[in-house]
């Protein structure tokens, strides 16, 4: 291996240059918190719910009224790991299985570490999601690498492309992900993306170009699409974005499509 | 130590993973040749340890980075299990949440 003298000096070893005993890790911008659910979880009586998990998570946050609310939705969904790094990311995903070996009715949360995957959360309520429905039977083959692709599209943090634009003299920007989603029905896939915040109206020009171009850098570089492909079908959605309080009102809300 | 009064069990060793320390200048770390730096674009004005990556550098780590992390729980104990058989019971029509109809796949 070619080391340069300087970082022979520094000692800087990184798992590239020695997969066992490297010294140096790449840390990612947030800590993220890996949560499952399925058929399987239910009614089991297992320590690891996120309202027992919460209180070991760094930080002064007491339960907030909305973490409480959530409950009921929460009890049968599972912490599997916490992590923060490049490192223990591929640890945990060369162990762990991957979305077409899940059971129906399964689904992985992967969210930075103390937003709880509920639309009650703080960091949750006042946002919504991108998402895409796929028929099962001709993406089997496909989810496995959409996933993976979108895990890293949001550990990178590279869906919100304004995060470099931002003012560089302030502290780093508040990124706009909060989460991001698979889940497996007995007929389709879903891959959701989860923002903290949505656009109120026309009057947020702004934010929803931001939105948007989460949206767009979904549906084309992590999905893989052409930026015009139209791919509503049978059993199929396009990328569409709705808000968690539109969501609430079950399909009456104004959706944005890309 | 033995002040707890505990049996003085050895604790493993850790891994490099447990020692390895965080990288704050993404600009001094040596990569071998052949492996890619992160974006440089991605990064201009990153500070306190908060990268950005593209995913052409992190598909890097894939092959490299195997071992199952020490706080992973069994996966099984959080009933996280590989659906390795075809789902004997698939019933047609209904979306609806179904307990027992779930069970049946044990």
């Amino acid at each position: 291996q070619e080391i340069s003298m300087e970082a022979q000096a520094e000692g800087i070893r990184t798992v590239f240059s020695d997969p066992t005993n490297f010294n140096v890790k790449h840390p990612l911008y947030s800590p993220w918190t890996l949560w499952f659910d399925s058929p399987m979880t239910k009614n089991r009586n297992l320590p690891q719910t996120p309202i027992s998990a919460m209180p070991q998570t760094p930080g002064p946050m007491p339960p907030t009224p909305g973490v409480a609310a959530a409950q009921g939705w929460m009890e049968d969904i599972k912490r599997v790991i916490s992590f923060d790094s490049v490192e223990e990311f591929w640890g945990l995903y060369n162990n762990i299985v991957p979305p077409s070996a899940l059971p129906q009715k399964a689904n992985y949360y992967l969210f930075k570490e103390g937003i709880i995957p509920a639309w009650e959360d703080e960091a949750n309520k006042n946002g919504g999601k991108w998402s895409i429905q796929l028929p099962k039977d001709k993406n089997r083959s496909n989810v496995d690498k959409m996933w993976l692709y979108t895990m890293l599209a949001a550990i990178g943090e590279t869906f919100d492309p304004s995060l470099t634009t931002l003012d560089p003299t302030g502290s780093p920007p508040n990124s706009l992900i909060t989460g991001v989603i698979v889940s497996t029905r007995p007929q389709f896939y879903r891959i959701s993306i989860w923002t903290r915040l949505a656009p109120a109206g026309e009057d947020d020009g702004s934010l929803k170009e931001r939105i948007e171009g989460v949206g767009r850098h979904f549906k084309t570089s992590v999905l893989g699409y052409p930026d015009n492909a139209k791919l509503a079908g049978p059993l199929a959605t396009e990328v569409e974005f709705l808000s968690h309080k539109d969501s609430e009102k079950k399909g009456k809300g104004k959706k944005i499509i890309v | 130590s033995t002040v707890s009064g505990k049996p003085n069990i050895p604790a493993p060793l850790p891994s490099a993973l447990a020692t390895a320390r965080i990288i704050d200048d993404l600009g001094r770390v040596p990569y071998p040749e052949g492996v890619r730096s992160p974006k440089v674009e991605l990064n201009v004005n990153a500070k306190d340890g908060k990268f950005r990556y593209d995913r052409d550098f992190l598909m890097q780590f894939m092959s490299i980075c195997k071992e199952k992390p020490d706080n992973l729980p069994p996966l099984d104990a959080i009933g996280l299990e590989s659906q390795t058989m075809p789902y004997p019971m698939v019933r047609g029509g209904s979306q609806r949440g179904n307990r027992s109809g779930a069970a049946v796949a044990r």
